[in-house]
């Protein structure tokens, strides 16, 4: 199976070359979906040796993810797996990921940073909970980290997967998409890696406000 | 609770598109473009004006609740329903702009890489 990897990316200049070159170790392929960065993220990532797909515009983490897997299918891809350019997903976890999938038990993998001892903070639990709420309400199905932008989707989910939604709601309407299309989901839980950088880029209470909004409005209007 | 007869238009009406309504809801979940939870938000929806349509003193505990008794407070309310409305068509708008803004980028980015029209799932993944 030909695997590849999907990193989305905004300004991440300085920690894109770390992240590439570990996920490369994993997977046959590593493309970075540049959403409109107004730093070198493009050319760093290139160098680094990924394939660069970039946004003439900054269009949210899932429009960049979609143009990623539309990337990535063309590519000839099986499995995908996502990942964010931050550093707070570590790829030695891709292998644990990947079982499921390789094993023919899931057809989407959701790392689950709340499976294991993890030094999250209180207002990062929160959130994640509030996110895993308003996911259940809109789908109607209980993931422990809807959230968390570590993903594996298999070659079912390959085939059939749809983002629509441009923003971090993109989270939500992969779990809606596992629901429509019946996709098996499996739940690994993983590491994760908080560092200050990571912690201050996180999303605004606005942000999430608006967010969850968003997902509750989107699962009207379709 | 009890239906006062002759009925009035609006309560053969809205009944009738609620069900209308909740028929082509469940048409659509069993074409899986909907999930079934989706399915049973919208019933719940349609149920409940259907219901305000044929029982309207339920909305009596509303009224008493919000106060609005007089005509000038019925007004009132008339047009905040219709601004609502208006705000909604407007977000419903917007959602479209951005999506056909994020296709483009999409696909200026994938021209550039030279990955556009390479897709191996013959189309059915949705690209256009």
């Amino acid at each position: 199976m030909r695997v590849i990897a999907v990193i989305p990316a905004y300004n991440e200049a300085n920690r894109i070359t770390a992240v590439v070159e570990r996920t490369q170790k994993f997977v046959d392929d590593v493309i970075v979906a540049d959403d409109g960065s107004t730093d070198d993220t493009a050319s760093v990532a290139r160098r680094a040796g990924a394939t660069v797909v970039s946004h003439p515009q900054n269009c949210g983490a899932g429009a960049a993810t979609m143009t990623g897997i539309e990337a990535a299918r063309a590519l000839g891809a099986d499995v995908i797996v996502t990942l964010d350019a931050d550093e707070q997903h570590d790829p030695c976890d891709i292998p644990s990921l990947l079982q499921p999938i390789l094993g023919d038990r899931a057809d989407i993998v959701f790392a689950n940073r709340f499976g294991q001892k993890n030094r999250i903070p209180f207002i990062r639990r929160f959130f994640n909970a509030v996110g895993n709420l308003v996911t259940f309400a809109a789908t109607g199905r209980w993931v422990d980290d809807s959230q968390c932008g570590f993903k594996v989707l298999g070659p079912r989910a390959v085939h059939e997967v749809r983002i629509r939604m441009s923003g971090y709601e993109f989270c939500t309407e992969l779990v809606r998409e596992a629901v429509q299309h019946k996709w098996r989901i499996a739940e690994v839980p993983i590491k994760v890696l908080y560092s200050q950088y990571t912690l201050a880029k996180g999303q605004s209470f606005a942000n999430g406000v608006k967010t969850a909004l968003r997902i509750l409005l989107r699962s009207f209007l379709r | 609770m009890a239906v006062m007869f002759p009925l009035t238009p609006y309560q053969i009406v809205a009944p009738l598109i609620s069900l209308l309504a909740i028929l082509y809801v469940w048409s659509l979940v069993m074409r899986q473009k909907k999930t079934i939870w989706e399915g049973t938000l919208w019933t719940i929806f349609w149920t409940a004006i259907a219901i305000i349509a044929l029982f309207p003193s339920v909305l009596d505990y509303l009224t008493f609740a919000m106060g609005f008794k007089d005509r000038q407070n019925a007004l009132l309310i008339t047009f905040l329903g219709i601004l609502s409305f208006i705000v909604f068509a407007l977000i419903v708008r917007l959602e479209e702009l951005e999506q056909k803004q994020t296709k483009l980028m999409r696909s200026m980015a994938l021209k550039d890489a030279g990955l556009d029209g390479k897709c191996h799932c013959g189309g059915e993944c949705g690209r256009q």
